[in-house]
């Protein structure tokens, strides 16, 4: 939600405090600040505050709650207008479990114009465009109080003996509606729609977007304003089956309150009257009553023993008037009536969360957890732990794959990778793979003449169960002498599969404590450009060290050598030769072959420098 | 010559197991491929939730339709289960590291399967502070004796109160500390213990969940969370492990 720190002031007779502080106080008591640019706050709204702080309002009482400053005026406590019942308008729903209030007024004699400065400057400080005086007043209406609102051109639309009829109901098969921007969208069976009841044609998809059929234009004079409350679950299913999420329906989504509606009729109408002039003709209100605000009771004691820390009747107590939770009290026990916009509150707990973030998580003390006697039950843990101990220790490099394969016995239904749609059976496949890899890149990884061996403990996933299973790229006869591995395992090449049954990894695991290695320094990267082997021997004067060739190497050999193994090593005579296998690479680029002699060179000349040293 | 190695989360699921073995923790296990009970409804999660939409889960063409566990909040869910089956009543205290998946694009920091750590304890008086007290004992052994953990207010289905948790870390950075989004918690929600069997009037609990990837490339400034699951023995050896 992104707000305007002017739009916000609005609320309040003291100036806000400055936009860091007002961002820290959101951030330790409310949501997190997504970004902060000028005048504009972008706020990240909690799923479960949706309902009331997607709205300048909204975020307003927060801060006036953290902050304790109170409200110049709050809109959702201000009396509603006594309307007088449309004889131009009549409101029909076909199911109030998707729609259980529909306000529809009518008014007359508007003139469609641009906006006043206030409300361009307004709309534009949080990123949204002015359309026209009647538009941005519900738009502004939504965004200052929550309620997503909507005019229609009533002289576009049918009429029935001097009155228009307006119906709420799902889609027809292949229904289609152009919305006001002018895409085109076919309709899924279960979407709500607003449509014309007399011409039976669908003027907006409820909730989500009005269409072009009765949008508003410079010959506009009269209108029908919607203020309307939706079924969050099927706004939310229709927004998605259309890629076509908008404000309204994000609002919607979150089931804002039924009695907002009022709020959102009684505040656009004050403003397309004093904007675009006209006559509220009538209003025509449609509703379900559903049970919304029922009192919730918390104790002091239960706050403490939640939050772990004793907050004294006053604090509780004025925390519950600053976030406007009026409580009856009976000595320790707030029976608290939330105002209606916070259909979050349901139970005690969620009191406690008020009471925890408003007074600051950082009041908290550290408490260790209680020493208790207690059983703990981790020998199959340590059971895996102790194999992956007895591979590492005959030379195997633990790798980790991904689940996804190409075959398999079940189907994703919305899988990730096209070519990989199933979950794997078996490790052998990325073992393969892995190893093949391992193959290529084993000069750099491993040095000279390396024995590569790799395994993988993982999940798959059969048709009847799911396994934990073992791969190794090659056969190791004495795994045998841990468990009996070797009991139907499967084979390819040289890599075998078996599975660890829950039994037998907690049969192994009982006694067992898995070794703790520190992996020490930081992460070495690999570059992603090929490397250059060179090899390179040398003569040297009996009793030189192997040591003193490769800092000689990597002293003129440049910082792009990785690796210096010695392979080789034999004397003859007076002299020892030693072979050095050296691995260059760029973390930036590929390397040329004249490059790579340059550094070669400059080795080759300084091992020749040497006295007695001689470059084979 | 073959020098064995192990993956790194292996390394850090030792390092975080062995610090809440030292105070009675048990590592729970559960499958990876969940029924909806034991991955959403369980965990307070209702079926007109945003988490189980298409774009967040991954789902079976099985029917009824599995999905592949989204957080291994799951585990708690049959590890209360199986224990009140079995008339065992808390205290419990469960870690349960494992592997998660969510259907989401991929970048630099985003993995559609990963390591989560997820850690439940229910008692009878078991606090926020304590969640607070475990927390920053954890971090102090994992990442450093100056590490600390701040709360701020956040929204979960199976929690409440529920808290982001951000921790102060200087390690990677060399000296100059900042806070990172580590972990998501709060007080287990007492439709989860109702929904297991628990009298959520007797019994309370704390439950957190954060990925490991994350904690490890914090700790050893690794640049990709790709990295860790491609099968490349590149990545296991740019480590330097040693035995303690």
């Amino acid at each position: 939600m992104k707000v305007s720190r002017n739009w916000l002031q609005n609320f309040f007779e003291s100036p806000l405090p400055s936009g860091e502080v007002i961002d820290n106080e959101l951030t330790f008591h409310s949501f997190e600040i997504e970004e902060h640019v000028g005048d504009m706050i972008d706020v990240n709204v909690l799923p479960n505050r949706a309902a009331d702080c997607l709205s300048h309002r909204g975020i307003a009482k927060e801060i006036s709650a953290i902050l304790d400053v109170p409200f110049s005026h709050d809109p959702l406590q201000q009396e509603l207008p006594k309307w007088g019942k449309s004889n131009a308008l009549t409101v029909d729903i076909e199911d109030t479990q998707k729609c259980s209030r529909y306000i529809g007024a009518y008014v007359k004699g508007v003139k469609i114009g641009p906006s006043p400065l206030w409300l361009k400057e307004a709309l534009e400080a949080v990123g949204q465009r002015s359309i026209n005086n009647v538009v941005d007043a519900t738009n502004y209406v939504m965004l200052n109080i929550g309620q997503p609102l909507h005019a229609f051109d009533a002289d576009k639309l049918a009429k029935k003996d001097g009155v228009h009829h307006v119906r709420v109901r799902t889609a027809h098969d292949g229904e289609e509606i152009t919305t006001l921007t002018g895409e085109k969208y076919s309709l899924p069976k279960h979407a709500l729609l607003i449509t014309d009841a007399v011409a039976d044609v669908p003027i907006g998809i409820a909730g989500i977007k009005g269409g072009n059929v009765a949008q508003i234009d410079e010959t506009t004079t009269s209108l029908v304003v919607e203020a309307a409350n939706f079924y969050g679950p099927s706004i939310r299913r229709t927004a998605q089956k259309l890629n076509l999420v908008t404000d309204a329906s994000l609002r919607f989504q979150n089931n804002p309150s039924v009695q907002l509606v009022a709020y959102g009729m009684r505040d656009v109408l004050e403003l397309i009257v004093k904007t675009a002039g006209g006559v509220i003709e009538g209003v025509t209100d449609v509703y379900e009553a559903r049970p919304e605000g029922a009192p919730v009771s918390i104790s002091l004691e239960h706050i403490r023993d939640v939050l772990g820390i004793a907050l004294s009747h006053d604090t509780v107590s004025n925390i519950f008037k600053r976030l406007d939770l009026s409580a009856e009290v009976r000595g320790d026990t707030f029976i608290v009536t939330p105002p209606f916009e916070r259909t979050d509150i349901t139970i005690p707990e969620d009191l406690i969360e008020e009471v925890g973030r408003i007074a600051g998580y950082d009041i908290l003390p550290d408490e260790p957890l209680p020493e208790i006697a207690i059983q703990m039950d981790n020998e199959r843990y340590h059971g895996v732990e102790r194999i992956k101990d007895f591979l590492v220790e005959r030379g195997f490099t633990e790798i980790s794959t991904q689940s996804f394969s190409k075959k398999g016995d079940i189907a994703l239904a919305n899988p990730f990778n096209k070519t990989k749609p199933m979950l794997r059976t078996t490790l052998m496949e990325n073992m393969e793979d892995a190893l093949i890899h391992a193959k290529q890149y084993a000069p750099r990884v491993f040095g000279p003449n390396a024995i590569i061996k790799l395994f993988e403990i993982g999940t798959i996933f059969t048709k009847n169960e799911e396994r934990v299973s073992l791969a190794l790229s090659e056969k190791l006869p004495e795994l045998d002498m841990l468990f009996e591995h070797h009991v139907n395992p499967l084979q390819k090449g040289n890599i075998v599969e078996c599975s660890l049954s829950t039994d037998m990894l907690i049969s192994i695991g009982k006694e067992y404590t898995p070794k703790q290695y520190e992996n020490s320094g930081m992460y070495k990267p690999f570059s992603s450009y090929p490397f250059v082997l060179r090899d390179i021997a040398v003569w040297t004067p009996e009793g030189t060290t192997s040591t003193t060739i490769e800092e000689i190497i990597r002293l003129h050999a440049g910082e792009l050598l990785v690796r210096a193994d010695q392979f080789d090593s034999f004397t003859k005579d007076t002299r020892t030769s030693f072979a050095f296998r050296l691995v260059f690479e760029s973390p930036e680029r590929t390397l040329t072959d004249e490059l790579v002699n340059t550094y070669m060179e400059k080795i080759t000349v300084a091992l020749n420098g040497e006295s007695g040293y001689e470059v084979r | 010559m073959s020098v064995g190695k192990l993956h790194p989360i292996t390394i850090a699921t030792r390092d975080i197991a062995e610090v809440f073995e030292r105070i009675g923790f048990t590592v729970a296990s559960g499958p990876e491929l969940e029924d909806e009970w034991h991955n959403f409804d369980a965990l307070n999660i209702p079926a007109t939730h945003s988490s189980r939409d298409m774009q967040d889960t991954f789902w079976t063409k099985e029917s009824p339709p599995r999905v592949l566990r989204t957080q291994t909040s799951s585990v708690q869910i049959r590890y209360m289960e199986e224990r009140i089956k079995n008339n065992i009543l808390p205290p419990y205290r469960i870690i349960a590291p494992g592997k998660v998946f969510r259907n989401e694009a991929t970048d630099a920091t985003h993995e559609a399967q990963f390591y989560q750590n997820e850690g439940l304890v229910v008692g009878e008086d078991i606090t926020m502070a304590h969640l607070k007290g475990t927390l920053n004992m954890f971090f102090r052994e994992y990442l450093g004796p100056d590490a600390r953990v701040r709360f701020r207010p956040s929204y979960f289905p199976f929690t409440e109160p529920s808290v982001e948790v951000d921790v102060w870390f200087s390690g990677a950075t060399g000296g100059k500390g900042k806070w990172l989004e580590v972990v998501g918690a709060g007080m287990v929600h007492p439709n989860v213990l109702k929904n297991v069997g628990i009298d959520q009037k007797r019994y309370r609990g704390f439950a957190f969940g954060g990925g490991i990837e994350r904690l490890i490339m914090v700790k050893y400034n690794i640049p990709d969370i790709r990295l860790f699951h491609a099968g490349d023995v590149r990545f296991v050896h740019g480590f330097e492990q040693k035995i303690i």
